[in-house]
């Protein structure tokens, strides 16, 4: 187990490289640079060389990338050209309320998909399975700009019971919260409830049944562990949405967070401040890759004997 | 025990009546969409400068509603005759937040901070600053700049206090700022919130200031980005004020009994460049046509409500330089048009769309993805057909489009640009600046020569303003664009919680509109 564990750390590493060199690249290839976003009416073309040749961007791409890359090597992610603080700063103030609000809204819909996913794979076939199901596909196809603003209108325009906007105070998460949350519900329980009927059809359940254990117990401690290891693994593979996911829940709600930077700075052309998002955005859904390999692995007895 | 019941009752009363007033005294605004995201409040080295900057720090010259020059920290101020210095005089007993005294030293030693940042070109024509007398500052200049006031009088000619700039170094202005102006930096939280508290020793305000602190104590500016949950924070009484209320909600806002809408002139201009190097618009009878197909009283109209002005120049008409000559002026002429459609020998088509040599005059009319224009774009779309010109709609993301005129691909266009000074002209109409900003393409000899009377020629206003006025009128001879509109900035308010100014004397809603500001009781 552990040599599986070293083996897939270290595969990340090409995995790394190889993604810094395409993000690199694409920012690079995109028309404009962040000197145009310098620039204002009265600066002169001069003006603009000086400018370029203070950022380092008129050297070649590669000895560009060796510098970027250098330096995330030792862990200077950079100053933004543009916003003109240390990427590592910005990055430091938008992270907080990406993981806050993303983790809130992977647990909600964690919970809620897999507790309907239960109820429709108990009830298969019924008017519930197919109600709750349709219910949850269709919530998750709204755009989460137009639930944002219904909830708006709903719970704080016309009830009172939380602010439009913001990010102060945990009543300020609720309604970002629900809508991030209900878009990921259907996904959480569509999986679960087909790995909770294919796990319905196992021997080893059907032994249970035979030896008269109560159905619930069945459900709960047997059927849904087991249909819990490929929810992990999706769960795991999101955290990279968690982190980078939420952005028109950011700017209909007025949150920061790290969509929103990454967002803005891909507008101003702010080379450092999007070359850093993406790479921690990439590393984590890297990490999150990993991770769910590992919790497979600690949670499938039959995968860890495979790698003996 | 009655005694002490009365005393906790009127202890309740009083200090609810406090509370209250303490209340009273906070506004909550939301600032305009262009301001979200900035990141400090830097003013000497930053490209991007919120409201905040106004109230926290004052500049040596202000402007009033007419954009004419008022005095700031600046009491009087002299030029010498061939324009080689300038010196002012300043207003005694200005304090920095911190204490520290504004003298003439202070100026010096504040100009010597931009050498090296973006901000630097501002005072470019300035030698140096010299110290005449301790309220006394000449400025030695390299050439004549009329356009100094002007400079002197942008946000990022804000003055901090030099020793405190120099002390935070690269975090100056993201955790503390300090100023002379009305208000102090309490907080700022980089894309949500700054919160401003009263300076009370504030008695040198701009022009028409009535020389006392403001009157609220405490102001809290959010940042909002998308403007239907800005209105809603609005309606819900979560914000007192919006400094820029998006025309598609004006109806909205007044329509709600406790809310109002505030007008003041705008600083923008719609437009639409043609591309002199593409066909068709490299004849300028066609650019002649389409520019005098435009209808612009009627996209005011039926567009936006009445709401602004119908554009007949390059310059938003409160600038002197505005003032052309009848002749020069683009406004709708459909006789014209199609005369001079006609001249370039297109003949009008039986489907309506005019050919010649069997091609259509067909174009693609670029716009940006905002409901704003598109909607303007659709209208401008039917007016060119109205005068046998087809134009195809190509939308691009409003982020994009800037880097899409640098392939020079693009025929003509529906843009806006932001701007209160006729520098504009050279900006994008200069030859030195092709593709973008210059989206028109024009390389005219008697133009640039025209320029560069306008920005480098002239000894004083009066003779920049005169160049300027040439240059407008040439420029508007060769029909490189059409006028469209000059929006209005609409501010929207709690009509029931707040007293706005009877009448502001500035451009914009900065620091006089929030010195007047007041709560009801």
């Amino acid at each position: 187990m552990l040599g599986y564990v070293i083996r897939r750390i270290l595969m990340l590493v090409p995995v790394f490289f190889a993604v810094s060199v395409v993000i690199f690249s694409m920012i690079h290839m995109l028309p404009g640079d962040p000197i145009e976003n310098l620039l204002r009416v009265g600066s002169s073309p001069a003006q603009r060389e000086a400018l370029t040749a203070k950022y380092g961007l008129d050297r070649p791409l590669v000895e560009q990338y060796l510098l970027w890359m250098g330096n995330v090597l030792t862990g200077d992610l950079g100053t933004a050209i543009v916003q003109r603080r240390p990427v590592a700063q910005l990055v430091a103030q938008a992270l907080p309320y990406s993981l806050t609000l993303g983790g809130l809204a992977l647990c909600f819909s964690t919970v809620l998909g897999v507790v309907v996913g239960t109820i429709a794979a108990s009830w298969r076939g019924s008017w519930l399975d197919q109600g709750l199901m349709g219910g949850v596909l269709f919530g998750s196809m709204l755009p989460n700009f137009w639930i944002g603003l219904l909830m708006i209108l709903v719970f704080s325009v016309s009830l009172g019971w939380t602010p439009v906007s913001g990010a102060r105070g945990w009543e300020s998460l609720v309604l970002p919260v629900l809508t991030i949350g209900l878009g990921g519900t259907a996904l959480v329980a569509r999986v679960t409830r087909i790995a909770m009927i294919d796990t319905q059809g196992k021997d080893f359940v059907l032994l249970l049944h035979a030896k008269g254990v109560h159905p619930l117990t069945i459900q709960v401690r047997h059927v849904l562990r087991h249909a819990l290891i490929p929810v992990v693994t999706i769960l795991a593979l999101r955290i990279g949405w968690i982190l980078g996911g939420a952005v028109t829940v950011e700017v209909v709600f007025a949150r920061p967070g790290l969509g929103s930077l990454l967002i803005k700075s891909l507008n101003q052309h702010d080379y450092p401040v999007v070359q850093a998002s993406l790479l921690i955005l990439a590393m984590a859904v890297m990490l999150g890759t990993l991770m769910g390999d590992l919790l497979q692995a600690a949670m499938d007895p039959r995968f860890r004997d495979s790698l003996t | 025990m009655k005694y002490n019941l009365s005393t906790l009752l009127a202890t309740t009363a009083i200090g609810s009546c406090l509370a209250l007033s303490a209340f009273a005294q906070e506004v909550t605004v939301v600032m305009a969409p262009n301001e979200v995201g900035a990141t400090s409040y830097n003013p000497v080295a930053s490209s991007m400068q919120p409201v905040g900057t106004y109230l926290i720090y004052d500049r040596l010259i202000a402007k009033d509603e007419n954009l004419a020059y008022v005095p700031q920290l600046a009491e009087s101020w002299v030029e010498a005759d061939d324009g080689m210095a300038w010196t002012f005089t300043l207003k005694p007993g200005v304090t920095f937040h911190n204490g520290t005294p504004f003298a003439a030293q202070t100026v010096v030693d504040w100009l010597a901070l931009y050498p090296g940042t973006e901000n630097a070109y501002l005072f470019d024509a300035v030698e140096r600053a010299e110290v005449v007398s301790e309220l006394e500052v000449r400025f030695v200049m390299k050439r004549p700049d009329p356009n100094l006031l002007y400079n002197l009088s942008t946000v990022f000619a804000s003055i901090p206090d030099p020793a405190a700039y120099a002390e935070a170094g690269e975090d100056y202005g993201v955790f503390d700022a300090v100023g002379t102006g009305p208000f102090r930096l309490e907080s700022f939280e980089i894309g949500q919130q700054t919160v401003l508290v009263r300076n009370d020793d504030y008695a040198w305000g701009p022009g028409a200031a009535t020389g006392k602190p403001a009157k609220i104590e405490r102001l809290t500016l959010r940042e909002i980005a998308e403007s239907s949950t800005a209105f809603l924070e609005l309606k819900t009484g979560g914000v007192d004020m919006l400094l820029n209320v998006p025309t598609d909600f004006v109806g909205e806002v007044e329509g709600a009994s406790d809310l109002s809408v505030l007008q003041l002139a705008g600083q923008d201009l719609v437009y639409m460049p043609m591309n002199v190097t593409q066909a068709p618009f490299d004849d300028i009878k066609v650019r002649e046509g389409v520019a005098f197909a435009i209808n612009q009283q009627e996209i005011l109209d039926a567009v936006f409500g009445g709401m602004g002005k119908a554009a007949d120049g390059f310059l938003i008409s409160s600038l002197p330089e505005s003032k052309i000559a009848d002749e020069f002026r683009i406004s709708y002429n459909p006789e014209r048009a199609n005369k001079a459609l006609e001249d370039a020998g297109w003949v009008m088509g039986t489907d309506g769309v005019r050919t010649k040599d069997g091609a259509r005059l067909s174009v693609k009319l670029w716009t940006q993805s905002d409901s704003f224009f598109r909607r303007l774009s659709e209208v401008v779309q039917a007016q060119m057909k109205a005068v046998g010109v087809e134009a195809e709609l190509v939308t691009f993301d409003s982020a994009a489009i800037r880097d899409q005129y640098k392939t020079g691909a693009h025929q003509v266009a529906v843009r806006s640009y932001l701007w209160d000074n006729a520098d504009i002209l050279e900006w994008f109409f200069s030859a030195t600046r092709p593709f973008y900003p210059n989206v028109s393409m024009l390389d005219d000899p008697k133009a640039e020569t025209l320029k560069d009377a306008a920005m480098t020629g002239a000894k004083n206003s009066a003779e920049r303003e005169a160049a300027f006025v040439a240059y407008h009128e040439y420029i508007n001879s060769q029909f490189p664009y059409a006028p469209i509109y000059e929006p209005v900035q609409i501010i929207g308010y709690n009509a029931e919680r707040l007293v706005m100014p009877e009448v502001l004397h500035a451009p914009r809603f900065n620091t006089l509109g929030f010195l007047e500001l007041d709560v009801k009781e």
